[in-house]
């Protein structure tokens, strides 16, 4: 019996051996799994094998680096087309500043709700005028009050010419007492007017030219 | 549409420079303006348009308004917040020059008046001994006294529908008698659309004929602001002229007291008046754009 089972086991294991060696045969001709090629010095993650999983910004279009410069005049001015003024200066002033700044700061509410598009907004420097009186006793005059006008300027890029009439009629029946409105077209002087003068500048320009 | 839209397209902008003043000191009844304008371009002369024939009639009329001149009065609701408000403000405020100067007085007299008072110690102050503050409140009280305000609202006035001073604080329109086909009818001032001009001037020309020829007037922009159409009765009607559209243009009066033209009836109404005068279809439309605000 037993040595009918070793005849059996005997069999078998001379069956596998010729079975491994006909696999070992064909075996040269599978390639080498995939990490065995990658060069000893690469690894295809850091830590984790999800490492970077979630970065983005190397995907978003280069933009070119902001310069300082640019500041000062980035806006265009608008000339009128058929359909639209161009760039419009709505400058409020008074003597009041709190109504002034008031008035402004609706004038632009007022075009943010109604799709105005508003360039800028800013004041110009504040003007001091002297009221003097005549002494009724003598001929002197004595400074009797100092009035400030203060002016806030919102400049709107373009203006619809059908909302134009709708636009001023409103700004006018809002208009506050002892302010005054004024909407003109944006030119250059009125850009460079805000400017300080250099006279340090201008003498040496003058100095050059002569 | 007909002609006078093309021709609005393709006319370039004339642009007019506004300057509205609203100050307490000047002429009762109206703001000042000053209106500078800026190179009228000339129209191009383009391609011969075909006239399509149109059986609408055109006309422009103008919608005249005369500003509120003082604010209106607060309810009371705003009385109370406003006296709030000047509170709260006055209690967080800092003193200024002149209480400053109230107090130094008045320490300075306090010092005077003790036994021990040695006038070298003072700094010097010449003038503030001279006119203490107390006398400059005094003299200012005094120029207050001698200063009479022109009355607010004025009843008299107000019930002449004619003048253009009535109700300063509310906005008025300028209506006028005018012929229509058979019948006198009240209406904004309109007048018939010519070739060869924009409605604007059309509606310019309105204004004009109506009133006094140095009646000075802003027109706010080139488009208009409302359209009335109407279709003449079914025995009027024509091939060629079916019904009237009416263009509407908004402006604001700039002079202050205007003289008007004695042929034609005028008058100035509020918002609230406005519906006794003009017919219901055309109040509808004309209600649309007449801000009260």
């Amino acid at each position: 019996m037993n040595h009918m089972f070793r005849k059996l086991s005997v069999t078998v294991t001379q069956q596998a051996s010729a079975l491994n060696q006909s696999l070992c045969r064909s075996a040269p001709s599978i390639q080498h799994p995939a990490w065995c090629c990658a060069p000893g010095n690469e690894r295809q993650y850091k830590g984790t094998p999800t490492h970077g999983i979630g970065r983005w910004k190397y995907l978003l279009p280069k933009q070119a680096p902001k310069k300082k410069k640019d500041r000062n005049q980035t806006k265009q001015i608008l000339s009128a087309t058929d359909t639209a003024h161009g760039t419009l200066n709505v400058k409020v002033s008074g003597y009041d500043m709190t109504v002034v700044e008031h008035y402004s700061q609706y004038i632009h509410n007022l075009c943010n709700r109604l799709g105005i598009d508003v360039a800028e907004s800013y004041a110009l420097p504040t003007k001091s005028t002297e009221v003097m009186l005549v002494q009724d006793q003598g001929n002197k005059t004595y400074v009797d009050a100092v009035l400030k006008t203060h002016q806030r300027v919102v400049q709107l890029s373009s203006l619809n010419a059908s909302l134009c009439p709708v636009f001023v009629d409103v700004l006018l029946k809002n208009q506050p007492e002892g302010v005054q409105l004024s909407v003109k077209e944006h030119t250059e002087a009125d850009f460079q007017a805000r400017f300080k003068a250099r006279p340090e500048l201008e003498g040496l320009l003058a100095q050059i030219s002569q | 549409m007909a002609a006078p839209c093309r021709k609005m397209a393709s006319r370039s902008f004339s642009q007019l420079l506004y300057c509205f003043n609203r100050t307490a000191v000047g002429s009762v009844g109206c703001r000042r303006f000053s209106v500078t304008p800026v190179g009228r371009a000339r129209p191009q002369a383009g391609p011969a348009v075909e006239r399509a024939t149109s059986p609408w009639t055109l006309m422009a009329a103008v919608c005249l308004q005369r500003l509120p001149v003082i604010s209106a009065d607060e309810s009371p609701i705003e009385q109370r917040f406003k006296q709030m408000m000047q509170q709260m403000e006055l209690e967080k405020s800092v003193l200024s020059d002149h209480e400053l100067r109230l107090l130094e007085d008045a320490d300075r007299m306090s010092r005077k008046q003790a036994g021990d008072y040695d006038s070298d110690e003072e700094e010097g102050h010449g003038d503030q001994e001279i006119m203490l503050g107390q006398d400059l409140e005094d003299t200012w009280e005094q120029r207050l006294k001698n200063f009479q305000p022109a009355p607010r609202v004025r009843a008299d006035v107000d019930k002449d529908l004619t003048s253009v001073q009535r109700c300063l604080a509310d906005s008025l329109v300028l209506l006028a008698e005018q012929q229509v086909g058979a019948e006198k009818l009240w209406l904004l001032p309109q007048a018939a659309w010519q070739e060869g001009e924009t409605l604007r001037q059309t509606a310019e020309r309105a204004l004009g004929s109506v009133t006094a020829a140095d009646l000075k007037a802003t027109f706010l922009g080139n488009a208009p602001c409302g359209v009335y159409k109407y279709k003449l009765p079914k025995a009027a009607r024509t091939e060629s002229s079916v019904g009237t559209k009416v263009f509407f243009f908004k402006a604001v009066l700039a002079d202050s007291a205007p003289a008007k033209a004695p042929n034609t009836a005028l008058l100035w109404v509020k918002k609230s008046e406005v519906q006794k005068y003009l017919k219901p279809a055309y109040a509808m439309k004309v209600d649309r754009f007449i801000l009260s605000l």
